[in-house]
């Protein structure tokens, strides 16, 4: 009996050395919490990086403006009922604007808007919010084809060097595109990538490889391959890692990016990348909130607002006169003079472009995009909708 | 000499039956040595470990909010225990119950994805039901049927199940059940296939209390349950006294299933909304733990299932909280099970050290 008591006595000595200070966990701030729900952390270097990179610049930036602002962050949250859990884990603590950095989670993340009338429920890079009857969701994305158009200019200069150096004749200005999914935010990017390539190398061509996943480094680097073999000597993409990049430098071709700066790893190969910025969104929806200024159901970021960057260009190996040709073309989108998907600037089946040959029938809104001789990408809703297959780049396969 | 050189230091020796409260003593114990093991890791991050411990208490009971949460939590977890609970009483090794669960859950998807519109609210949840318990048992039984006929490892058996029920939603949801192609994901149910909600939980709470009620008295007050009871003890028993332990197996495994497959449906009708290759999300094997914790008694089931709902949830909530890394939380709940797994040990067992051993021996 008394080893037993000597033992709870020892036990609760344990205790009591961890017992002071549990009792200050609260203390009284009015600041204003923000909940982020991602569904990697920052630590993958590609997509949730690219995220967390813009809040925490926006919540810097408040700060320094004099707003109280607090981030609560849920990492490594799937596509399913624990996105649900996480969206009400936010709210319930007291988070005021709560956002998702997946396409995936808005349809979990209504189940809790519905419980949470009064807090603001953000579905990043999805396009639910103008139809989804609920006034307390909201989308948001950004021209990233704009992006891709410059980057693809970059491309094109590269190619046309190639060209006229001797190395590569006029029909072999091929580009390897390796995506995700026949899906139209894929195929919005790689045809303005195109159209980019091809206003500065008039007989560059593009072939495509789907892989069928977001994120795979393996089969990424597997349809680069594929590419090279039948001829790219250009290699760019719409997936997550950085193995196409390695893979264009291990076989001597060249590469341009998504996401994140991939001439670190493929310093030979990688001209630069385009990437979505979203300090500007995340700071100005909140100070919106903050100021009790109604923030647009929908919001598309634009390159003239700096809400599409493109990184560094790698001047290395990128052709000469490279950067005032990507300059010139950023200005004319600026200004409004060039329009990226200009419908006098390519056909489909050697046909003058219809808007229901470019309209994706399953984008959330729909309607008339094609006017005043250009379609209009990202004006009714921000996600992208463009799903034309254009001539001139060639599908090796589909993959839904 | 030679004999105290051959007496190893620790012996072990079968216990006579404890006294039960020394028995309550040494779980309670073991308990507050895994909290106590489990402030090293979270002392290694730098945080109070009191404090993280009360943070997983209000994170998981707090408010009804979280209550709630942890009351979800529980529910398949309790269900799928519930599930196995006879087949380990039988001690045939069901560990596909994340299999089961996603089969019930494919079967139960089917009818709320094609006649969410042609069938009124309760029929269509009834045919749901149905059908998942089906689907359950079915995935079940081919891996029970094996075992009986030609002796297979259910091990081994049942784990594969697993892999091949997850990769028949992984293709429903990039093919034929895709919702807006390229997205890889099942729409939402319609709310026609949504279980209600009472005391703003759904049902699936009163659905598994009734099962273990059911379950309790099916192990012990019932000839089926009195079977499996003999066949654990000893197989060759239940054969001299005359019983099919082939047929017994494969319907012990078809109830196991059945019930998996009934957890399968909650989870996607009350839980989910819909159908996601994680459906499961290691219920099958969590609810071993719980199955064993609870010495295979349906109503101390429910005691650990919630201790575990309280863990899990409380966790996540210390994670945003202190910014403590999931993977700790998951360290200190693997702490605390070892130990009350570990604990049943010493009620089992005893150790004499060698220098008792002398003195007896000279007694």
């Amino acid at each position: 009996m008394k080893k037993t008591l000597a033992i709870a006595l020892a036990l609760l000595m344990c205790f009591s050395l961890f017992a002071q200070g549990a009792g200050e966990a609260t203390t009284e701030k009015k600041a204003t919490k923000i909940g982020f729900v991602v569904i990697g952390s920052e630590n993958d270097q590609g997509y949730t990086y690219n995220f967390m990179n813009g809040m925490n610049a926006a919540i810097d930036k408040l700060k320094a403006d004099g707003y109280d602002v607090e981030l609560s962050v849920k990492r490594d949250i799937g596509e399913d009922a624990g996105c649900v859990d996480a969206n009400l884990a936010l709210a319930a603590e007291g988070c005021e604007i709560i956002f998702n950095n997946s396409y995936g989670f808005e349809q979990y993340m209504q189940q809790a808007a519905d419980e949470f009338p009064k807090v603001q429920f953000v579905s990043l890079t999805n396009c639910g919010s103008q139809v989804d009857g609920r006034d307390n969701t909201y989308n948001a994305f950004a021209a990233i084809y704009e992006g891709r158009y410059i980057a693809g200019v970059a491309a094109g200069m590269k190619l046309q060097q190639l060209i006229d150096e001797g190395k590569i004749k006029a029909d072999q200005a091929v580009i390897g595109y390796v995506g995700a999914f026949s899906f139209a935010e894929v195929v919005s990017g790689m045809t303005a990538y195109y159209l980019g390539a091809r206003s500065v190398c008039p007989s560059a061509t593009m072939l495509v490889q789907f892989v069928g996943s977001w994120s795979d480094p393996t089969l990424e680097a597997e349809a680069a391959k594929a590419l090279i073999d039948k001829g790219a000597v250009m290699i760019s993409q719409h997936s997550d890692n950085t193995t196409p990049a390695t893979t264009a430098q291990e076989r001597g071709v060249f590469h341009t990016g998504y996401n994140n700066d991939m001439t670190g790893v493929a310093p030979k190969a990688s001209l630069l990348s385009c990437r979505i910025d979203w300090t500007n969104y995340f700071y100005t929806f909140i100070a919106n909130y903050i100021n009790g200024v109604q923030n647009p159901s929908d919001y598309c970021g634009e390159m003239s607002r700096g809400e599409v960057v493109v990184t560094e260009l790698n001047t290395a190996i990128a052709a000469p006169g490279t950067k005032e040709a990507m300059d010139k073309a950023a200005a004319a989108i600026a200004d409004g003079s060039l329009h990226v998907f200009d419908t006098s600037k390519f056909t489909i089946k050697g046909a003058a472009p219809t808007n229901e040959a470019m309209y994706d029938s399953f984008a959330a809104v729909q309607g008339n995009a094609t006017y005043d001789g250009y379609f209009h990408e990202s004006s009714l809703q921000s996600a992208p909708y463009f799903v034309g297959q254009i001539d001139g780049i060639t599908w090796l396969n589909a993959a839904f | 000499m030679e004999e105290a050189k051959k007496t190893p230091l620790i012996r072990l020796s079968k216990r006579d039956a404890m006294d039960p409260k020394k028995v309550w003593a040494i779980r309670i114990g073991s308990i507050l040595v895994a909290l106590i093991i489990g402030c090293i890791p979270i002392l290694i991050t730098g945080n109070n470990p009191f404090k993280a411990y009360v943070v997983i208490i209000k994170g998981s009971l707090g408010t009804s909010f979280y209550f709630k949460q942890t009351i979800k939590n529980a529910i398949p977890l309790l269900g799928c225990a519930l599930a196995i609970a006879p087949c380990f009483k039988m001690r045939f090794w069901n560990i596909g119950g994340e299999g089961q669960i996603t089969a019930g859950a494919i079967f139960a998807s089917f009818f709320a994805i094609n006649f969410a519109s042609k069938l009124p609210h309760v029929p269509l949840l009834l045919v749901m039901c149905l059908a998942a318990a089906i689907g359950g048992a079915i995935w079940a039984a081919i891996p029970g049927f094996f075992k009986a006929k030609y002796n297979t490892n259910e091990t081994l058996f049942t784990l594969m199940m697993n892999y091949i029920a997850i990769g028949i939603i992984s293709w429903l949801q990039g093919g034929p059940w895709e919702g807006r192609p390229g997205t890889q994901q099942i729409p939402l149910f319609d709310k026609n296939a949504v279980l209600p909600t009472v005391f703003g939980i759904h049902i699936g709470w009163i659905i598994v209390l009734v099962l273990v009620v059911l379950m309790h008295i099916y192990m012990n007050y019932t000839k089926q349950g009195y079977e499996i009871a003999v066949i654990g003890d000893s197989y060759n028993t239940a054969r001299y006294a005359g019983m099919n332990v082939g047929w017994v197996m494969v319907r012990t495994m078809l109830v196991s299933g059945a019930i998996c497959g009934v957890v399968g449906f909650i989870l996607v009708s009350g839980q989910n909304k819909t159908i996601t290759a994680n459906v499961a999300n290691g219920v099958g094997f969590t609810a071993i733990t719980v199955a064993w914790l609870g010495h295979l008694n349906a109503f101390a089931m429910i005691i650990i299932s919630f201790i575990l709902a309280i863990l899990t949830v409380g966790s996540s909530y210390l994670q945003q909280v202190l910014g403590v890394p999931s993977a700790i939380s998951e360290i200190v709940s693997g702490i605390l099970l070892f130990c009350m797994l570990g604990c049943e040990f010493f009620i089992n067992y005893q150790m004499t050290f060698r220098s008792k051993v002398k003195k007896e021996v000279k007694a």
